[in-house]
């Protein structure tokens, strides 16, 4: 029966042309929604390698003042806040902070490769503490980086481990970043700061201390208070900065607020391409329908014929919800032999399983909305009377 | 349009002077009636028919057209259903089978040849021949192939077997629905004037096949035909007129 049926497709190859490229066309759109959704849960449950519950971002604005005096101000905000009831640490960071729109990456050649796409985070000795960041290896900045070197200390992620030292410790070794030598002091775990969907990219920890100030932008501190701080605090801090600098302004994000308006951004985009995938699915779902149907009613001759020869109704509906499944399988064979360029030319660097575990999800998808499709004019076609025979030609 | 049973006193049986005690019904019709209903008339096209069909009979049915004919020989095929009337298969009444034992019984036991062919453009010659079979339980691949080309040399269409429909003349279309229904073997065959497309010698031929069939394989076979000297050759030769009857 199968042969047959095969021999029927085959030989209505032109009829089913338009059915195999909706198909066709179904799976790879489900393929790629279904590998991002995918790609993003996977992130989602991976650690995200820092604390931010009783964090605050905080940016000051020293409105004018001369580059020294911002410098000895800015020192001696930090000092003053350490010591400030309810505040627990205070650390400065560049401004790619959590959750933050900014970006400080680099790439740099070593042994004879490039490095992936690197986040450079530029933080004190404290950073560590503020961000709760845990270590795989080695150690955090501390006095012991005073020391003057002739190359500078680094703590990378454990991504960036990966990635460059592929298997091996990554404490201990050199690196040379323009003409910058990088002694990698420790190693921390991955680290994710950007949002909740993202990936856990290769990140590089470069030490800040008292003799560097600001290069570019406003000073920014990341600031760990108390847990139940509320906004008194925010005010007392404002106040006790304005006074230390004489008037620089504070403005305070507390970290948790950024990170929805953050989660926002990202997901608008996948909510809105999940939307039209939607869409798309429908659309494709009621155009096999509708093919379908109009296939089986082209066909009420063969199908009345069929019975006529002693086809049962059962047998009738399991040869069109069969030669369904079949065409589906070489639509979905044809998607996947496109679909399998991506993990095999290893596409916007997602890692394979993702984009198998896609594959895998749009190919039941796609069974599912054929059967459920073909479900019910099977059931017409089962309906039909072999009396029909004598009548359609 | 009700019918009575009761008031068929007096059957007419049939012509032939068959030999009773022999005789092993294998179709019969009783009151059968079909009636044609559309939005502005009503078509009887078959009124109260009684008919018994013997075991290794081959009986012809001659009649004007739009007589009813064919719809007797759908009724008669299990392909329609009467509007009245009792039909018995080996004395069994056919409402009492179920759909399942019907297809069966489609499949199994008779074999159909339409008037106007009825083949699926979509398969090859011998795809089409092959089709009863497909429907068979037990029938491997390679027995069905055998008995479709055995069942297409018979019509003389050996060298066509690759060939779809279309690509044949009408009285090979023909053919080919003839070998179709022979491939099933079945124990009845009912013809729908299967040499109405053929020239006189390929007619013959096929008359020939039949009686062949009825002959040695004891094969049932009623024919509609508009040929008087292929019906004198039958055992039996039935004429309708208007729904009914009449010899
Ligand atoms: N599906 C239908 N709907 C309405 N009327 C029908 C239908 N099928 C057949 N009829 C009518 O029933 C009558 C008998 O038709 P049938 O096809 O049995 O005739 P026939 O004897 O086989 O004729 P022919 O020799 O031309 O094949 C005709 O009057 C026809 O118009
Ligand atoms: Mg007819």
């Amino acid at each position: 029966m199968l042969r047959h049926l095969l021999t029927l497709i085959w030989n209505r190859k032109r009829a089913n042309f338009l059915l195999l490229t909706e198909i066709f066309f179904a799976f790879i759109v489900l393929f790629v929604i279904g590998s991002l959704l995918i790609y993003n849960q996977v992130n989602y449950r991976l650690p995200r390698g820092f604390e931010y519950e009783n964090s605050w971002e905080m940016t000051l604005n020293p409105a004018g003042q001369a580059r020294e005096q911002q410098h000895t101000a800015l020192l001696q905000v930090v000092q003053r806040l350490r010591t400030l009831p309810g505040v627990v640490d205070v650390a400065r960071h560049s401004s790619n902070t959590p959750f933050s729109f900014s970006n400080m990456n680099t790439i740099f050649p070593h042994n004879g490769k490039d490095t992936p796409l690197t986040e450079i985070y530029e933080v004190d000795d404290h950073a560590a503490n503020v961000l709760g960041l845990q270590l795989v290896e080695g150690r955090w900045f501390d006095r012991r980086d005073d020391a003057v070197g002739s190359a500078k200390p680094v703590v990378v992620t454990k991504d960036f481990r990966d990635a460059v030292f592929p298997g091996g410790k990554a404490v201990g070794e050199l690196m040379v970043r323009d003409k910058d030598k990088l002694r990698i002091i420790g190693v921390t775990t991955t680290y994710r700061p950007a949002n909740d969907y993202a990936d856990g990219s290769p990140g590089m920890f470069m030490r800040t201390t008292d003799l560097d100030s600001v290069n570019y932008g406003l000073p920014v501190l990341l600031v760990r208070v108390q847990p139940g701080s509320d906004a008194t605090l925010q005010e007392r801090v404002s106040r006790e900065i304005a006074t230390i600098t004489g008037g620089w302004k504070t403005d305070i994000q507390p970290l948790p607020e950024k990170r929805i308006r953050k989660l926002k951004t990202v997901l608008v985009p996948v909510i809105g391409l999940s939307l039209v995938g939607l869409f798309l699915i429908l659309n494709v779902a009621l155009g096999l329908f509708g093919v379908l149907w109009v296939n089986i009613s082209q066909r009420r001759a063969e199908i009345g014929l069929r019975r006529a020869m002693g086809a049962t109704g059962s047998a009738i509906s399991w040869q069109f919800l069969t030669e369904m499944l079949l065409l589906t399988t070489l639509g979905v064979v044809l998607g996947g032999l496109v679909a399998v360029q991506f993990p095999l030319l290893g596409v916007l660097g997602v890692p394979s399983v993702t984009y198998l575990l896609g594959m895998g999800a749009a190919a039941v998808l796609i069974y599912l909305i054929t059967a459920l499709c073909a479900f019910q004019p099977s059931r017409q076609a089962a309906g039909i009377h072999p009396a029909v025979a004598l009548r359609e030609e | 349009m009700e019918n009575i049973l009761t008031q068929t006193t007096a059957r007419p049986q049939a012509t032939a002077p068959a030999p009773v005690t022999s005789a092993q019904p294998v179709i019969q019709l009783r009151e059968i009636e079909k009636i044609y209903q559309t939005k502005t008339i009503e078509t009887v096209a078959l009124n109260r028919v009684n008919l018994t069909i013997n075991k290794g009979e081959f009986v012809s049915i001659m009649g004007p057209s739009g007589c009813g004919k064919s719809t007797l020989l759908s009724i008669m095929g299990l392909l329609d259903e009467p509007s009245g009337g009792v039909i018995e298969l080996d004395g069994r009444p056919v409402q009492a089978y179920s759909d399942r034992e019907l297809a069966a019984l489609r499949n199994q036991k008779i074999g159909f040849v339409f008037q106007s062919y009825h083949l699926i453009n979509d398969l090859s010659v011998l795809d089409n021949v092959e089709l009863p079979l497909l429907y068979r339980p037990g029938v491997g691949g390679k027995q069905r192939r055998e008995r479709a080309y055995a069942a297409l040399d018979k019509v003389g269409l050996s060298a066509r077997t690759g060939h779809f429909p279309s690509q044949l003349s009408g009285g090979q279309r023909q053919r080919v629905a003839i070998a179709r229904a022979l491939a099933g073997r079945p124990e009845i065959i009912l013809a729908d004037e299967p040499t109405g497309n053929l020239d006189s010698v390929m007619g013959e031929e096929i008359m020939e096949l039949l009686l062949n069939l009825n002959r040695q394989e004891g094969t049932t076979i009623v024919m509609v035909t508009h040929d008087e000297q292929q019906a004198r050759r039958t055992q039996r030769l039935i004429r309708f007129f208007d729904g009914s009857q009449v010899s």
